[in-house]
């Protein structure tokens, strides 16, 4: 029993020490984040690499996947909202559901996967082959070269993909409000500019922006957390990425409450 | 320094590996960074080599840009740690020279450390 | 290769930013963000369902929000609405405000202006809004028409009870109507006699033959009463029904008994001329009487008992 209690404790502990870290790291990223000091050309040069990695490759998948899933979850909300009779509220079943919160989710899935693994296993990669002796070596901070472009690359992605993929859904809406309700294009506008506040799409890009931090900066923790040997590449891998979903569950909520209050 | 123990990075090619010392350390232009390692790679004749990344490169191709990258420090001292692990099929330090010769301009000083029984290697080099 | 990638991304970055600036733009300006907004207060005595941001509309057109709330010193709340200048032309002196609860959504605030002609409303004036909830007026509407079917369905048993028992009133007239054309069938040679008018006559047995083919006729229709007991409403009440059948045919049958009551008076006028005979003709006429005063009597009670007109479009579950 007494073992039981010690291991629950030491969890606990373990979980309020990782849970420290990680917002004390974010601070310290968030500071750097406005030194002017810190942005060089060799942080620029990181960061556009970033971005094409993670916003511009990805681009023709993520467009597709937009028209695709947005096009089906678009149809399904019409056909429900037709059947129960609730026709006025389209807009905010557009926009209070498919933009504000299925459209950062998305998004921040499909970044997660595929970019939030790949900064995991590039900064597990590069402790294991030393290279991160090499910048102290030659005086570069790693905090300014690899961490900042990555964790900015992190929000300009989350806020940019999202943006689209909101369109792309709205787009996608207009098409077929028409078909299923034979909504005029003004009607449609102004039916969705009517459920839009301003307030919620501030905490929809603050909640981007969040998704976008801890996406990338958990990973960057994780990878630096990998050992000498070769094996801790894929532990340093399978723990970050759990993290990052809990995460953006966390963030989700959070942002819920804001919304709510 | 120029060791195994500080490698060149992985996801970077030769040119950015070089060029990346300008870049943060004297925030040069990236364009004219690229240009100025371009000019240091020709001294060698080893501009078809910028674009490789360090798995592609032979151990001389790679002591060379190690020793770019540490020459790109201004007013630099060099210090080499143990060369013949890097160079492991050089016999006599005679590439070694050639290298450092090569970009004499570009450091104040070389310090080279190695074992003991290595001394051979050079003392049959500068005898020669 | 990596200028390549600065084009790109330079590319993404600018075509990005000016979707999400033009989009922002667009609702700005759509939503008049920047447009001058007038101020109204309304009154209301519970603040129940109110909420700050809550939606003004104008046939069925958001026009503006409810911008705040407050406790009045003389405890009555308070709403602040905020409307736009280009929707002020729908807040007249005339306007009512009504809060509006729907049974699914959200509260809102409804304006309804009688006289878009009229003058504008005055800040200062404070009107009081009245409140309507789905809930409640559904409970509203749902109590008459659930006393509407009690009613119903205690006629519905009335009629069945009374069909069903043999000494009731519909029994009652169908064994006078079988006497009645049973005392015709043995009067009718009296009857010959006593007037010795050949055409009232042949009426009166014309008559009496109708009465017998119509006395079959309700039978068959009782029975078919019976049966549209168990039936739905739809077959009891619809147009073409079984109800409306026996009001018809009792109708038709009160028409025809009157003319009867008709020639009978004729044989009367014409038997007190004619001595003898009289006694037999007061009976007959009395007979008739009866017999017309029992199905007016039912055909009144069913027309009483089934609201074939009071309720039309009534339907029971």
């Amino acid at each position: 029993m007494k073992t039981f209690v010690e291991k629950i404790g030491v969890a606990a502990i373990d979980m309020t020490g990782s849970l420290k870290a990680t917002l004390l790291f974010a601070i310290k990223v968030v500071f750097r984040m406005f030194d002017r000091n810190a942005y060089n050309s060799a942080v620029k040069m990181v960061l556009v690499e970033q971005i094409y990695f993670t916003s511009v490759q990805i681009l023709p998948l993520f467009l597709t996947i937009a028209v695709i899933f947005g096009s089906i979850l678009v149809i399904i909300l019409m056909l429900v909202v037709k059947e129960l009779g609730m026709v006025q509220y389209i807009g905010r079943f557009m926009i209070g559901f498919m933009v504000y919160e299925l459209s950062p989710f998305i998004t921040v899935i499909l970044i997660a996967l595929r970019s939030s693994s790949a900064i995991n296993t590039e900064i597990a990669v590069m402790k294991v082959n030393k290279e991160i002796r090499t910048l102290e070596a030659f005086h570069i901070d790693a905090m300014n070269y690899l961490f900042l472009p990555r964790i900015i690359n992190g929000i300009i992605s989350v806020v940019f993909l999202n943006s689209l993929f909101s369109i792309v859904v709205l787009a996608t809406g207009l098409i077929f409000s028409n078909f299923i309700f034979q909504m005029s294009f003004d009607t449609y506008t102004d039916v969705l500019i009517n459920s839009i506040y301003f307030s919620d799409i501030i905490i929809m890009y603050l909640k981007c922006i969040t998704y976008g931090v801890f996406i990338t900066l958990i990973p960057i923790m994780f990878g630096l957390n990998a050992t000498n040997e070769l094996t801790s590449i894929p532990v340093s891998v399978l723990n970050g990425m759990v993290r990052v979903f809990i995460a953006i569950v966390i963030i989700e909520v959070l942002s819920l409450i804001l919304k709510l209050i | 320094m120029i060791s195994l123990d500080i490698p060149l990075i992985s996801n970077l090619d030769v040119l950015n590996n070089i060029a990346l010392i300008k870049l943060y350390r004297d925030n040069l232009p990236k364009r004219q960074a690229e240009q100025l390692v371009l000019k240091l790679l020709n001294r060698y004749k080893l501009e078809d080599i910028a674009y490789k990344r360090s798995a592609d490169l032979t151990d001389e191709h790679r002591f060379c840009v190690m020793l770019l990258r540490a020459a790109m420090i201004n007013e630099a001292t060099i210090v080499i740690d143990r060369p013949f692990i890097i160079l492991h099929n050089s016999q006599d330090s005679s590439f070694m020279k050639y290298a450092l010769n090569t970009i004499d301009d570009l450091y104040n000083q070389c310090h080279i450390l190695d074992y003991i029984w290595n001394k051979d290697r050079y003392i049959k080099d500068n005898a020669s | 290769m990596p200028h390549k990638h600065a084009f790109k991304v330079g590319l993404f970055v600018i075509i990005a930013t000016f979707l999400i600036v033009s989009t922002i733009g667009y609702l700005v300006y759509k939503k008049g963000m920047f447009e001058k907004v007038y101020t109204y207060t309304l009154s209301v005595k519970s603040g129940e369902n109110l909420t700050t941001g809550m939606p003004v509309v104008f046939s069925g057109f958001t026009i503006g929000n409810v911008e705040d709330l407050e406790l009045s010193e003389e405890g009555i709340v308070l709403i602040k609405i905020k409307i736009p200048k280009r929707h002020i032309k729908w807040i007249r002196s005339d306007s009512v405000f009504a809060l509006d609860k729907p049974l699914i959504g959200s509260a809102k605030i409804i304006v309804q202006t009688k006289n878009l002609n009229s003058p504008e409303l005055s800040a200062d004036n404070i009107l009081e809004i009245a409140t309507s909830s789905d809930i409640n007026e559904m409970v509203k509407r749902i109590h008459p028409i659930l006393d509407t079917i009690t009613k119903i369905a205690t006629n519905i048993e009335n009629i069945t009870a009374d069909l069903s028992n043999p000494q009731g009133d519909v029994h009652k007239i169908l064994k006078n109507t079988q006497k009645l054309t049973a005392n015709f069938s043995e009067k009718s040679s009296l009857l010959e006699m006593a007037v010795s008018d050949q055409d009232s006559v042949v009426a009166l047995h014309a008559a009496m033959k109708n009465a017998r083919g119509i006395t079959v006729q309700i039978e068959n229709t009782l029975k078919k009463v019976n049966a549209m007991a168990v039936k739905t409403d739809e077959k009891l009440y619809g147009d073409e029904g079984l109800l409306p059948l026996v009001n018809n045919i009792l109708k038709d049958l009160v028409v025809k008994l009157q003319k009867l009551d008709a020639t009978v008076g004729n044989i009367n006028t014409i038997s007190r001329e004619a001595a003898g005979s009289a006694k037999d003709m007061e009976a007959l006429r009395e007979q008739i009487d009866a017999t017309i005063y029992a199905i007016q009597e039912l055909v009144d009670r069913l027309d009483n008992l089934v609201p074939f007109k009071k309720e039309p479009d009534m339907r029971l579950p």
